[in-house]
């Protein structure tokens, strides 16, 4: 039923969903992953096809090496736009960010429509295959998913993290204390989208395909339904709600054309109904208990 | 050439008129509740089709039911009123699923940022599965208004007169929503909720209800602003209106969050820029709005006519 290409796309979900939660993590709404995976997506496709030092064979094939380059430039151009962008807005009150992204989205959506370079609404096709078949790309789609993971779970015990924590919960209280919470959402902000620049990269060569339909505000609206049903309190949240919700509309077809209904519903009702999310530190730390008990 | 340019300035005015009520929408909410309603544009998007609809326009093939229609035909000024109407009840209903669960519970103003936004996708995406994506034009006969001519002739321009009443249903709004506010007895309770929710209601105000108005009224203008673009434009699919809302979205911080002559000047302003982008980069007209979104963060992040507000303890 869940063949590799969709597992690729299931993982690639809660890749984006990491990508929505590290800002809430520190209290901010940044809808900007959309902007940063179509960033993302389009230097690789851009350097694949046009680069030849890259070694883009004729046959459609790409040495490994250079897809490890492109995901560090990727990240890089990322990082630094990220950088400029939330310097800009991260001064200013939470809901400054929340239209501050969502214009970003807007206007990497319109360049890459009418750039000269990146193919227009056709967009740019026949991406060169650093692997022979969708499951290749389990791996360093994982990979990525258990860097990231495991820098979550890092987080959650270096100074970073922890003042994230505290500016989510009161960003004036943890002011006061010295926090300096420009830079700690700032920081939370450049991680998510190198985060989802890198996973552009990946996204672009899996797809074969690209063009501006894969950053719009429609991903933005799908991406924070990931979180919101995962939950943001635990990193585990994002990773399931971005695999749940990109698997469901894939195995329940007659679903296909209400996913963003779907998608809407969720982050509509997720709020009110389940604040913490499905997956929360407490149901956590049942299992875990459930487990070694278990295993006693 | 002149009145070539006279002809853009009246276009730019006309959909600046547009954003003008879409921010405007916006920032009655945000100055009582301090809050964004991100569900505004997918109001604005069912105001469209309900006057469509009313005026006896018909589902196109794309949609749930092919060639069903309401049984009604009503002219173009009745269906825009009670188009306004069912858009005030909608934002209601916003407001107590979205807005009303999380106010209750103390929760964080963010969190309804993201239930609106939610709402907003719920309601534009049924649209989309009821009519389809397809375009509507408005049902023939919609432009001749009242006896109108469909063109006048202003200074030598011939300009459409659907721009003219557009501009001048727009100011009407425009000066009776600001009467109302100034002058009314609701109109001050409401921006004595707007200045401090508590304090209002241990005044005896019943905040909770102006709440409900400040929705109604936004609903009422997005219904408006919907229905008016339908007539001088075409419905271009149930995603119009979350475009219109998104810009209003850069209006809304050009003018100055929660104020009401910066969410007007800002949307003229809008407009107009937007007008005169030269026909060879109207790809990049799309952008423009938000090009000066972050223009303004960067120079004037209070916006035009508004000023940064501090955070209270």
């Amino acid at each position: 039923m869940i063949d590799n290409g969709l597992l690729v796309q299931m993982l690639l979900g809660a890749l984006l969903g990491l990508s929505v939660y590290l800002p809430l993590a520190a209290g901010q709404l940044s809808l900007a992953t959309p902007a940063f995976y179509a960033i993302g997506g389009t230097l690789a496709a851009l350097l694949s096809t046009r680069w030849a030092l890259l070694g883009g064979g004729a046959d459609g094939s790409l040495p490994l090496p250079s897809l490890l380059l492109e995901l560090l430039l990727a990240a890089l151009l990322t990082g630094v736009l990220a950088a400029l962008v939330g310097g800009l807005v991260l001064r200013l009150r939470g809901i400054y960010l929340a239209i501050a992204t969502i214009a970003l989205v807007e206007i990497v959506r319109v360049a890459i429509l009418n750039l000269p370079f990146t193919g227009g609404a056709v967009g740019i096709f026949g991406i060169p295959q650093p692997f022979a078949d969708a499951s290749g790309y389990l791996l360093p789609v994982l990979g990525l998913l258990i860097l990231a993971g495991w820098l979550c779970q890092r987080l959650e015990a270096l100074p970073l993290g922890q003042a994230m924590a505290a500016v989510r919960d009161d960003e004036l209280a943890a002011e006061c204390l010295g926090i300096d919470t420009t830079q700690v959402k700032l920081s939370a902000f450049v991680l998510s989208a190198v985060l989802a620049g890198s996973t552009g990269v990946l996204a672009a060569h899996f797809l074969n395909t690209w063009n501006a339909r894969q950053g719009t505000f429609d991903v933005s609206v799908a991406t924070l339904a990931f979180v919101i049903l995962g939950g943001s309190r635990t990193w585990l949240g994002p990773v399931f709600g971005g695999m749940l919700l990109t698997a469901l509309p894939e195995l329940l077809r007659p679903v296909g054309d209400a996913r963003l209904v779907l998608f809407g519903l969720v982050i509509l009702l997720g709020p009110v109904l389940a604040p913490q999310g499905l997956i929360t530190p407490a149901l956590l730390e049942r299992l875990g208990s459930l487990g070694r008990g278990a295993g006693r | 050439m002149m009145e070539s340019l006279l002809q853009t300035l009246l276009n730019g005015a006309a959909t600046g008129g547009v954003y003008a009520l879409v921010a405007l929408g916006y920032t009655l909410i945000f100055s009582v509740l301090g809050v964004i309603n991100f569900a505004q544009g997918a109001l604005f998007s069912l105001g469209g089709y309900a006057t469509y609809l009313l005026m006896g326009g018909r589902i196109g093939v794309n949609g749930a039911w092919p060639g069903l229609g309401l049984p009604v035909a009503l002219p173009f000024t009745l269906a825009l009123l009670v188009a306004a109407l069912v858009t005030a009840l909608a934002s209601l209903l916003v407001e107590r699923l979205a807005f009303a669960p999380l106010r209750r519970r103390g929760a964080e103003p963010l969190q309804s940022l993201i239930t609106s936004l939610g709402a907003g996708v719920v309601l534009v995406n049924l649209l989309q599965i009821l009519m389809g994506a397809e375009g509507y034009a408005f049902p023939a006969g919609a432009e001749a208004l009242a006896g109108l001519p469909d063109m006048l002739i202003l200074a030598g321009a011939r300009i459409r007169t659907i721009q003219v009443l557009l501009l001048a249903i727009c100011a009407g709004a425009v000066v009776l929503l600001s009467l109302w506010l100034e002058r009314s007895r609701s109109g001050k309770a409401l921006r004595a909720v707007a200045e401090d929710f508590t304090t209002a209601r241990l005044l005896g105000i019943d905040s909770d209800a102006m709440v409900r108005l400040a929705f109604a009224l936004s609903g009422v203008l997005a219904g408006l602003g919907g229905g008016l673009v339908g007539l001088s434009v075409s419905l271009t699919g149930p995603y119009f209106g979350i475009s219109y809302g998104l810009k209003g979205l850069a209006v809304l911080v050009l003018g100055g969050l929660g104020s009401v002559p910066g969410a007007i000047a800002g949307g003229l302003l809008m407009g107009l820029a937007e007008a005169l982008v030269p026909a060879d980069a109207s790809g990049w007209r799309e952008a423009l709005a938000f090009a000066i979104l972050f223009a303004v963060l960067l120079l004037r992040p209070g916006g035009l006519l508004g000023r940064i507000q501090p955070d209270k303890v």
